[in-house]
């Protein structure tokens, strides 16, 4: 059974948090504060980490015990889960090594998709890739399986919701996807603001790997749009 | 609002109060004549000693009135009318003797007579007319000062001369009040002007006692000039130094008040410029350090401001400071109802299930423009500016808007030459969708005009909607956080008055104006962005 760690200092969230991942299937336990959490990180690692930004006194101890978690292991996956939603506070999350941010709107749903959408990622890191699942976009691939995109044969590192988005983009090239069409194929409630800077990262992440990239036109007051 | 201008300056005030000091010169003028006065006192005193001590030295000598009148003055004094028409030419003194005493004891500016009885002159030395002194050496400074204002004295006041016509010259002997009292055996003085009214002469006469009899008089003679001369001389000096210090002091008043007012000017303006027409605090007000009242005034200004500033920077985080508080709660009630949801409900139960999550979806909502608007505020810190084409974002925005909106008539027609601004056009299109989703709202099925062009240095961009026009008052406040001009009652989705705050956060970035105003006819609301173009 996979072990799942709630690091939140709300106990009604944590323990509805708990209860619904444990409907699930999985093996929940859950920490109040970062001492706790980091003790028995020490002992045992989870197979996947739910952590809140602000742990009660601690502003910014979600941060810190996320740095500490990724000293211990480099492939558990961490969810950044937190009432925050500022673009500092989600590419402060990121850089230290999340691998999806969420903020508190997100439905019971929503998150247990992308908890098994993690899991499915770094179960199939090491396996063969099969090709009825690739998408192939001209230089893009997306490995739906592994939830990984390759740009001219690079891997593009995206979170979840990046990887989703893009995904979401590219299967019908040529076609504007609003903001509500985006929101409903990443799993996401948020604001059209939120969305625009999830476009702007995205787009950094291939300018990083091809300065030439220009594939996601904004067509505005609707949407975005793959470029062929 | 509308201010009264200053229609009497600081400066004016204290000139008009400066006034008071013109009574200095009434005073100085109360001054002189007093100090006139003694010095004719004095004068006539002198005179009278001269006189008294004359007749002492003659008393109780019958000798020296002994001797026959002249022949001459006797004839003298016959023909006066002759000597009037042949020139005058004092009557010489009938008793050499007597005229020896005299002599003296005469001084330079007075004249002494000794009269007998009969008004024969008996001696008579000294003269009225004293030899002008030479002039003292004079400055340049003092030779202009004489030359402008020293005519102006000269014109204001009485001044001595030697010119005048010597009465006595005429009539032979002097005969006045005093030559009358002093026969009758009493110290008398007169003062009486020359015939030709240029010069005042003052006499005192004294009676020379032979036994108990009154056998002749003594009278000394002097001008007014030397008093006048005294008094014209401390006339000017007074108001030499009362001009001076007028002059002075209102120069220095004047200095005064020019900085009393500027400063209070630069105050004036400093309060003006920090709060701008919407009512915000624009930028940090600079208290003066200066000790006093106006000092003290700027403080307090200082103070209003920045608590205003405080106050304005409170509503404004308010939105997201609220959306912060919020989440948590209603991550709890959301996950509450996630968990709900999976288990066996009733149908009942089922009901209250879907209402409370439509309750949530609103308040989600509204927790979705709090954030939004608290969130633009923090990426407008990092947003690219760069130079764009405003036509197609906006032409593409109304596109999607018409999709959007199916019901709503939105006129436009796209401009033809590209209006180019500095910004970000992601803003510019949130900025639009604000702005035509408060026109459809209120335009309530009726029409909607949007217009882009270029007008000089800047573009401008005006949605226009039919509809209720805007209460009185509130065109400007309708850009505040928090702010909405709704009638109350209306159900549906909330309102938080975060739209057209929006608008004017993203106006703001691009340094441009927007303004909210009634149509002309009062069938509706015309909200205007007007943008600098960027090579403008």
């Amino acid at each position: 059974m996979r072990r799942i760690a709630i690091v939140e200092d709300e106990p009604a969230i944590r323990a509805n948090y708990a209860e619904a991942l444990r409907r699930y299937g999985y093996e929940v336990t859950t920490y109040s504060n970062r001492a706790e959490a980091l003790a028995a990180f020490g002992t045992r690692l989870p197979d996947l980490a739910l952590v809140d930004i602000g742990l009660g006194d601690d502003v910014d101890g979600g941060f810190a015990l996320t740095r500490e978690l990724r000293a211990l292991s480099a492939t558990v996956p961490i969810i950044f889960l937190s009432a925050r939603d500022s673009d500092l506070d989600i590419v402060s999350g990121l850089r230290l090594g999340a691998d999806d941010y969420l903020t508190k709107d997100a439905s019971l749903p929503h998150l247990a998709a992308r908890i098994s959408a993690l899991f499915r990622r770094s179960e199939l890191a090491s396996a063969p890739p099969a090709t009825e699942d690739i998408v192939e976009r001209g230089p893009l691939s997306l490995d739906l399986k592994r939830l990984t995109a390759q740009w001219r044969g690079q891997r593009v590192d995206l979170t979840l919701t990046e990887f989703w988005m893009v995904h979401a983009l590219a299967r019908h090239p040529g076609h504007v996807k609003d903001r509500d069409a985006l929101m409903r194929d990443a799993s996401i409630v948020v604001d059209e603001g939120t969305i625009t800077s999830h476009v702007k990262r995205i787009r950094r992440k291939f300018l990083a790997l091809d300065p030439g990239f220009d594939r996601i036109a904004t067509v505005y007051g609707m949407g975005y749009r793959w470029g062929e | 609002m509308k201010r009264p201008r200053i229609a009497l300056s600081i400066r004016a005030q204290l000139l008009l109060v400066l006034t008071v000091f013109l009574a200095l010169p009434w005073l100085g003028v109360e001054y002189v004549r007093e100090l006139e006065r003694v010095l004719r006192d004095a004068q006539e005193r002198t005179l009278a000693g001269t006189a008294q001590a004359v007749a002492t030295a003659l008393h109780d000598r019958p000798r020296l009135f002994a001797t026959p009148p002249d022949p001459i003055a006797f004839f003298a004094r016959e023909h006066i009318d002759d000597r009037l028409l042949s020139g005058a030419s004092l009557p010489p003194s009938a008793s050499p003797e007597i005229a020896q005493i005299i002599e003296g004891l005469s001084r330079t500016s007075a004249r002494i007579w000794v009269i007998d009885r009969d008004g024969t002159v008996l001696a008579r030395a000294g003269t009225l007319k004293a030899a002008e002194a030479p002039a003292p050496a004079e400055t340049l400074l003092q030779r202009a000062a004489r030359a402008t204002i020293g005519r102006l004295y000269q014109l204001v006041l009485e001044q001595p001369t030697n010119e005048f016509r010597d009465d006595a010259a005429t009539l032979g002997a002097p005969r006045g009040r005093d030559v009358e009292g002093a026969l009758a055996g009493i110290l008398s003085t007169n003062r009486r002007t020359t015939s030709d009214g240029r010069a005042v002469i003052v006499s005192a006469a004294h009676p020379i006692w032979v036994g108990d009899r009154v056998r002749g008089v003594v009278v000394a003679e002097e001008t007014g000039n030397r008093v006048l001369a005294e008094r014209n001389r401390a006339f000017e000096r007074l108001f030499n130094i009362v001009l001076a210090v007028l002059l002075v002091g209102s120069l220095a008043l004047t200095a005064y008040a020019s900085w009393l007012s500027s400063r209070i000017r630069r105050l004036r303006d400093d309060a003006e410029r920090a709060i701008d027409e919407h009512g915000r605090v624009r930028a940090q007000f600079a208290s003066s350090g200066a000790v006093d009242e106006i000092g003290d005034l700027s403080r307090s200004f200082g103070s209003v401001l920045a608590r205003l500033a405080d106050y304005a920077g409170y509503q404004e985080k308010m939105a997201s400071r609220l959306s912060h508080e919020l989440r948590t709660p209603i991550a709890v009630v959301r996950s509450s109802l996630d968990n709900l949801k999976e288990s066996q409900l009733s149908d009942d139960a089922r009901v209250y299930m879907a209402r409370a999550q439509e309750g949530l979806t609103r308040l989600t909502q509204m927790l979705t423009r709090m954030t939004e608007a608290a969130r633009l505020e923090q990426s407008l810190s990092d947003a690219e500016r760069i130079g764009f084409d405003l036509v197609p974002v906006v032409s593409g925005c109304i596109e999607g808007f018409r999709l959007v909106y199916p019901d709503a008539r939105i006129a436009y027609a796209a401009p033809t030459a590209a209006i180019v601004v500095d910004g970000a056009p992601d803003l510019i299109a949130q900025l639009m969708d604000k702005l035509v989703a408060n026109a459809v709202e209120f335009a309530a099925g009726g029409a909607i005009e949007i217009r882009l062009d270029s007008a000089g240095s800047q573009a401008q961009l005006s949605v226009a909607n039919d509809g209720p026009p805007l209460p009185d008052g509130t065109a400007l406040r309708l850009f505040d956080s928090l702010v909405s001009v709704r009638p109350a009652g209306g159900s549906g989705t909330p309102h938080l008055g975060l739209g057209l705050y929006i608008v004017r956060v993203i106006t703001q970035f691009h340094h441009g104006s927007v303004r909210a105003q009634n149509k002309a006819d009062g069938t509706g609301v015309v909200v205007t962005v007007a943008l600098p173009l960027a090579n403008s």
